[in-house]
């Protein structure tokens, strides 16, 4: 028995002996490595989710031009294929999350709250100039003063109309007014056969709609989306659903919005303006244009989503993250990366540079980041929107009315928030 | 027979006394190989099983913020106090019942349907007995991909339905119906796996059984209900058990179907799932999911306990 332990810890010496010995030849390998080269190099992690391939090669493209402009730091992109957001908060919690990060606005409040982002106030230096970028933007990343991520891009959402469902109608150009757009889905829906107007029933897309008629989906981080003039103005969605001129992407079978317009099972759609890019190449014959998403009581509307690069509190290596950080949102980085026409600028010097507004696909898009509503809010949002969501859904569905649906909706949200 | 005698308790008991002082000395040696033999199994269950149960009853008493700068406040038995008027865990507690409740019968019945035709002795048994098979080999993510597709408004299943002049429906998105197209989809996948288990059984009960049966003029609707069915009884007690611990379960299908949320109009959120919210939001609610794991850990140990009480299954061995 004792030989037979003594052998097991013999053996057990030995492994753990040659595992050490492995390890530390293994590192003083690449000390020689770096002791070679002329200076250090500092490599540094960014995180972000993935996108369309040509969109991920145009970014890793900049990363690229970043690193031959600064040679001393080595930036290793490690994208994120599912689940972002648990994958970071998982990350963040044992300490080995990325020194610098892509965060949605939306998820930014209660991220921000937790003391895991570094403040960014105290290294923004007048020459970096923060006032150019669009105030909205940055404030979605404020909290209490405190400036935690700068902004890298922007999305909007626009009217989409196909044109050639348009003259089948007999219909000249886009409706402007929201009274216009009621009755241009109306004749599209009977000229066509098809549904004239598409809805996402998802307060992500709708909250600037909802809030036309001056109520407010949230008030002091709760939920005050009850209100009638929300339900006022949300009601007309309703309507045209159950008279079946507007139908959801669900209805005809599309995953989202962007595949039912380009399969023409809808004449019009409020879509992103990531959906041009998927337009292009996933149905060229389409005929197809964007206009400024209708008025509502006369006046402009859309929804703004934005992301911006953060720290992580817990790096090393913040300097070299900085600089990152400050090229890629700098005129420079941001000139490149929204040139390539996936996202639109946060700074306003690049948009007037670009020329955006002329642009006759992008213009809409670029104008209503003058006047989009930022989706973001607070700590609660996300509670408050899975809950809207929810029930909301069941009103469009025709299955409740809507003023009952969102009170519920409104209560079990609050109720949560408050436990 | 003799070859076994030699390592009976007995004869192991006898040697001990044949060596006086050595038993113990002996015994405790055996013992201490037995455990060194079992040490990097104890090793795994006690890191991986032991201790996360232990964290999780520890969690469940605190309110817990783990992002930036971890913290653990003691609150006692709150987290439990909160399960009873939360709304959503109502919902989810409920939708887990209702699905428990039809699908649990639904898949052991075609379970045994299944085997008993496979049983009969037709033609190509082992090649339907594999094609059964094959939606338990599939994996669970993967079938609800494929189930998604044939349940979208133009798909497979609504064309099927439409073709026999059968209403359609709008099956992932219509709160009413949600939750019963996750119940075909896992009474399909999960019957086959119940299946070979009573096909192994059915093969088990002696011919001369039936040929009693017969004598005595049973034809063989009366032999399936009064000789193969009390027969299978342990069998479909070890089925149904099962059943009801792996669909209180449900997590994956739902998740998949909804994209997480549970919707549409909660139709589809199930209590494991509301954990999994619960637990990795960022509003630190990870003790709440904890009391609500161990919540739904006291009702599947309830409902088994139930079921075992009524199912009697000694009295056939």
């Amino acid at each position: 028995m004792k030989k037979w332990m003594r052998s097991i810890g013999l053996t057990s010496v030995l492994v753990a002996g040659s595992l050490l010995a492995a390890c530390s030849s293994g590192d003083s390998g690449t000390d020689n490595g770096e002791n070679g080269s002329a200076d250090d190099v500092v490599e540094i992690t960014l995180s972000g989710w993935g996108s369309s391939p040509a969109e991920q090669r145009i970014f890793e493209d900049i990363i690229a031009t970043f690193e031959e402009n600064h040679p001393h730091i080595s930036v290793n992109v490690d994208i994120v294929a599912d689940q972002y957001m648990d994958v970071l908060r998982t990350r963040l919690i044992g300490g080995n999350a990325a020194d610098v990060f892509f965060l949605e606005a939306f998820e930014a409040p209660a991220l921000m709250e937790t003391g895991v982002l570094e403040p960014l106030d105290d290294y923004i230096t007048d020459e970096f100039n923060v006032n150019d970028f669009e105030a909205p933007l940055i404030d979605a990343f404020t909290q209490n003063g405190t400036l935690y991520g700068l902004p890298k891009d922007t999305s909007t959402l626009a009217l989409f109309y196909n044109e050639d469902m348009f003259e089948e109608a007999g219909l000249e150009g886009p409706p402007e007014t929201w009274e216009e757009l009621e009755d241009y889905a109306e004749i599209l829906t009977e000229s066509t056969g098809q549904y004239g107007f598409g809805v996402v029933a998802d307060l992500a897309r709708l909250m600037f709609i909802a809030e036309a008629k001056g109520g407010s989906v949230t008030q002091d981080n709760l939920a005050s989306f009850s209100d009638p003039k929300v339900v006022e103005a949300l009601q007309p969605l309703i309507e045209m659903k159950q008279s079946e001129i507007a139908g959801a992407p669900s209805d005809v079978g599309a995953d989202w919005g962007g595949e039912m317009f380009g399969q023409g099972r809808t004449a019009m759609m409020f879509e992103g303006n990531w959906t041009i890019s998927f337009l292009e190449e996933t149905f060229p014959n389409l005929n197809w244009n964007t206009a400024e998403i209708p008025t509502i009581d006369g006046v402009n509307g859309s929804m703004a989503y934005t992301v911006a690069y953060v720290m992580n509190k817990d790096s090393e290596k913040k300097e070299a993250a900085w600089e990152l950080i400050s090229w890629l949102t700098g005129p420079e980085g941001m000139e490149l990366w929204a040139g390539a026409g996936f996202a639109f600028p946060t700074r306003t010097s690049v948009s007037d540079e670009l020329g955006l507004f002329d642009d006759e696909i992008r213009g809409p898009f670029a104008k209503a980041t003058g006047y989009a509503t930022v989706w973001a809010d607070d700590t609660n949002l996300p509670i408050i929107y899975n809950n809207f969501n929810n029930e909301f859904l069941s009103a469009f569905l025709g299955q409740r009315p809507l003023d009952e649906a969102l009170e519920e909706a409104e209560s079990v949200a609050n109720r949560e928030i408050e436990d | 027979m003799a070859k076994q005698d030699s390592n009976s308790p007995t004869m192991i008991k006898e040697a001990g006394k044949r060596y006086g002082m050595d038993y113990s000395k002996r015994a405790l040696r055996e013992a201490g190989q037995g455990y060194a033999f079992m040490a990097p199994t104890l090793l795994v269950i006690g890191v991986f099983v032991l201790l996360p149960i232990l964290y999780a009853v520890f969690l469940s008493f605190h309110r817990v913020q783990l992002l930036g700068g971890t913290s653990f406040e003691f609150v006692g038995l709150s987290n439990f106090v909160r399960i009873s008027d939360d709304y959503r865990a109502g919902i989810a507690l409920w939708n887990t019942f209702k699905y428990v409740i039809i699908v649990v019968p639904a898949q052991t019945m075609l379970a045994l349907f299944l085997a008993a035709t496979l049983n009969a002795g037709m033609k190509g048994e082992k090649f339907f007995r594999i094609i059964y098979f094959l939606p338990t080999l599939t994996s669970s993510a993967v079938l609800t991909l494929i189930f998604m597709w044939m349940y979208n408004q133009e798909g497979a299943f609504n064309q099927m339905l439409a073709f026999l002049g059968l209403p359609t429906y709008n099956w992932l998105n219509d709160p009413s119906v949600a939750l019963t197209a996750i119940m075909i989809m896992n009474i399909w996948a999960t019957a086959p796996f119940f299946m070979v288990i009573y096909l192994a059984a059915l093969q088990d009960i002696p011919d001369s059984l039936y040929e009693a049966a017969e004598l005595d003029g049973a034809g063989p609707i009366q032999k399936f209900w009064h000789v193969t069915v009390p027969l299978l009884r342990p069998v479909t007690s070890f089925a149904i058990i099962m059943g009801i611990i792996g669909t209180f379960q449900l997590f994956d299908q739902s998740y998949i179907f909804s994209g997480g949320s549970g919707g549409p109009s909660n139709s589809t959120l199930t209590v494991v799932l509301l954990i999994y919210q619960y637990a990795f939001d960022s509003a630190g609610r990870m003790g709440y999911a904890a009391a609500l794991a161990f919540g739904l850990a006291f009702i599947i140990l309830t409902a088994t306990l139930l079921q075992r009480k009524l199912s009697k299954e000694e009295t056939f061995y």
